[in-house]
């Protein structure tokens, strides 16, 4: 971490601009009753429906620390009463995917083996259907843009949580890099290095997004203190 | 409405809204809401205020007198403000929805529905509308008229829509057009969006061929498993418009249109939703004769069977053999509905004069008394066998109460299993939960915390606003590239 006078005396070339994102949600034209059905739609849907049920249902349920990951992950649980896949596909972190084609793939290869490993629940009907959604998503400027870390700082502090969800975990599909914009503006404005890997270390999954938020403001403050 | 048992036809802009507190003009008159009601009752009369007042001493009289404070309604209060919103939503999420409006300043939009008071649909309107138009997105809400005969068959549709059985005549069709037409014809569409709510101003599509507008159908109804002769004839209608909305995915059928989602919503500075003060709660629970010193299970729904309102007191009996706790059963329709009045009655027998369940029969102006009566609450139950979106579970939810739910309808979207609340299946599933809920303070209070995120995030008037405004923009970049 390069030492405080340094980092003072840096200006960034660039500002960071804070952006936010709203969402329309679609219903979509595909739905499963069963598991089986559940894997060919998963082969055949469009990217915004995987995206939906990843991603974007992380942002819907921000405020939950455990229990929650994607909504296949769910569906799994509470309608096909099946534990081991719903671990397994709640195991997968959509931070570890830059493309929605990949994540697709690792969907579809943990319900393909398990479906492979246990035969009758190819068949077995869920409770209630899963419905495929997919949303247009709107993106917008908010009022804050940061030329120095404490600014950033304030930014962090009054953006909404959608837009914390927008540059640290959508950014991976806009970046195509294992980083966030957070991340990626330290490190290549600031020089923080140190600061930027930690901040891409937080767990999203053990952490509210709230909890997330509050966790990069300590890594700056620790930096400016 | 009328006296001639027709609807008075009305036009409702945001500057009325503004000016009579909520509803059209005219119709201020709380008592009035309920008069549609009234109209649908087997005596066919409406009872003056005076009626009403010794109708509702009559009526209520069952384990709890009610107090004179409830028996009038009350005079309602102006609509908030986009500004009243900032200390709930935040700063950002204001910004954000001004932001979204920018671009659509100066376009209009047009809300057409069958009622302009009472009822789901006109309760969020009432909000919607100067919302919208605060915003600089002007919205006018037009209500539809027909006779009594118009709305018995719609009635009737909205019911076979839901799955009831309908012997579908060629007569009960051409009154349903005819109204539309006479609709149709005074109508005028120059906005540039317009959004026909539910089905019976359905046929005021015809007029899109000459209209500019994106036309829109938002469904409040669970289309899931309709009436097939009724949802064929409808269904023409329906294909026309450009886009449908509907309140649960597990409510839409397969269309050739686009298909959207909103969720309905609930207004958190409307008096069922406002914060109380302690003092109020109290005052409400005192003249209730409600015990806040000890645990109290609450379910608020009319007294209908699809609610299960003795499965709730049966779930209660199972429960109170480990757990000490009071019911309360709030709810009302027992006082204008035959049926309603012969479910209150097997509640009371089910309940079997225990002084520890608590059954109000409450009119339907008593939003305060509810909200109060949530907010005492440990537990809220919902445990309808069937339900449509379910938002007394949102209200629960709201204020942050742990909440059961039946796992029906709109409820599994709102009651994430052991994370926003718990999901149920039957009586004894329902008590095991009150049991566990009362026993785990901290899980109740955890489920409880969660809920209110769920709410704040995905089911509040401001995400709804968000919505339109993102509809809205939509479809003007649809027209746009069409050009």
């Amino acid at each position: 971490m390069p030492g405080r006078d340094k980092l003072i005396v840096r200006k960034p070339s660039k500002p960071f601009y804070f952006n936010t994102s709203e969402n329309l949600l679609r219903i979509g034209r595909q739905r499963a009753a069963t598991l089986g059905e559940l894997l060919e739609a998963l082969r055949t849907c469009p990217e915004d429906s995987i995206f939906q049920h990843t991603f974007r249902t992380l942002q819907e349920h921000h405020f939950i620390r455990q229990g929650f990951s994607n909504d296949f992950a769910q569906w799994s649980i509470s309608a096909c009463n099946e534990p081991v896949l719903a671990e397994q596909l709640a195991g997968v972190d959509v931070r570890e995917y830059t493309s929605i084609s990949g994540l697709r793939q690792r969907m579809v290869q943990i319900l393909d083996d398990f479906l492979r490993e246990n035969p009758p629940a190819t068949a077995h009907s869920g409770r209630e259907p899963f419905y495929f959604c997919a949303s247009d998503i709107v993106i917008m400027p908010t009022a804050f843009v940061a030329d120095s870390l404490p600014a950033f700082l304030e930014g962090l502090k009054q953006v909404s949580l959608h837009s914390i969800h927008h540059h640290f975990i959508e950014a991976r599909l806009r970046l195509h890099l294992m980083s966030n914009d957070f991340s990626q503006w330290l490190e290549e404005e600031l020089g923080l290095a140190g600061t930027a890997d930690s901040i891409e270390r937080i767990d999203i999954y053990t952490n509210t997004l709230e909890g997330v938020r509050q966790q990069i403001e300590r890594s700056v403050e620790q930096v400016l203190n | 409405m009328s006296s001639n048992g027709h609807h008075d036809s009305s036009t409702v802009t945001a500057a009325d809204t503004s000016a009579n507190n909520s509803a059209p003009a005219g119709k201020q008159d709380v008592a009035a809401a309920h008069r549609p009601e009234r109209r649908k009752s087997t005596s066919g009369t409406v009872p003056g205020n005076q009626d009403r007042r010794k109708e509702a001493r009559l009526n209520h009289s069952n384990d709890r007198n009610l107090p004179a404070s409830v028996l009038t309604p009350p005079v309602p209060p102006p609509p908030p403000h986009l500004d009243d919103y900032r200390a709930i939503i935040g700063q950002a999420h204001v910004d954000s929805l001004r932001f979204l409006a920018r671009d659509l300043k100066g376009k209009t939009l047009k809300m057409v529905n069958s009622t302009a008071v009472g009822g789901g649909v006109a309760e969020m309107l009432n909000r919607l509308v100067p919302l919208l138009s605060e915003l600089e997105v002007p919205a006018h809400w037009d209500v539809i008229t027909g006779g009594n005969d118009f709305f018995e068959i719609t009635k009737a549709f909205h019911n076979a829509l839901h799955g009831a059985k309908y012997d579908l005549t060629k007569a009960a069709q051409e009154i349903f057009l005819m109204y539309n037409e006479q609709n149709r014809q005074r109508v005028h569409f120059n906005e540039e969006l317009v959004v026909i709510h539910d089905p019976q101003p359905l046929g005021l599509i015809r007029s899109k061929e000459k209209s500019s507008a994106s036309w829109v159908w938002r469904c409040h109804i669970d289309l899931s498993n309709p009436d097939a002769r009724v949802w064929e004839f409808l269904r023409p209608f329906v294909e026309q418009f450009d886009a449908a909305i509907f309140s649960s995915q597990s409510f839409a059928r397969q269309l050739p249109i686009p298909q959207y989602l909103f969720y309905p919503c609930i207004d958190p500075l409307s008096e069922k939703n406002k914060e109380l003060p302690d003092s109020v709660v109290q005052k409400v629970c005192d003249e209730f004769g409600i015990d806040r010193s000890r645990p109290i299970v609450t379910q608020v729904s009319r007294f209908d069977r699809l609610k299960d309102p003795v499965g709730v007191v049966q779930a209660y009996k199972l429960a109170k053999k480990y757990v000490d706790c009071q019911l309360v059963l709030a709810g009302g329709g027992a006082s204008d509905d035959p049926e309603g009045a012969a479910v209150l009655q097997e509640v009371k027998e089910a309940a079997d004069e225990d002084p520890d369940i608590i059954i109000l029969d409450l009119p339907p102006w008593c939003a305060l008394e509810i909200n109060a009566i949530q907010r005492a609450s440990t537990v809220v139950i919902q445990k309808s066998l069937k339900e449509g979106f379910g938002l007394t579970v949102t209200e629960a939810l709201w204020k942050g109460k742990a909440t059961i739910g039946g796992a029906v309808g709109g409820i599994p979207n709102q009651i994430i299993h052991k994370l926003t609340g718990v999901l149920v299946h039957s009586v004894e599933g329902c008590a095991f939960q009150i049991r566990y809920l009362l026993t785990h303070p901290e899980f109740a209070q955890r489920i409880g915390a969660n809920g209110r995120e769920h709410v704040k995030e995905n089911f509040l008037i401001t995400t709804n606003v968000k919505r339109w405004l993102l509809l809205f923009r939509t479809l003007e970049e649809a027209k746009a590239r069409k050009k």
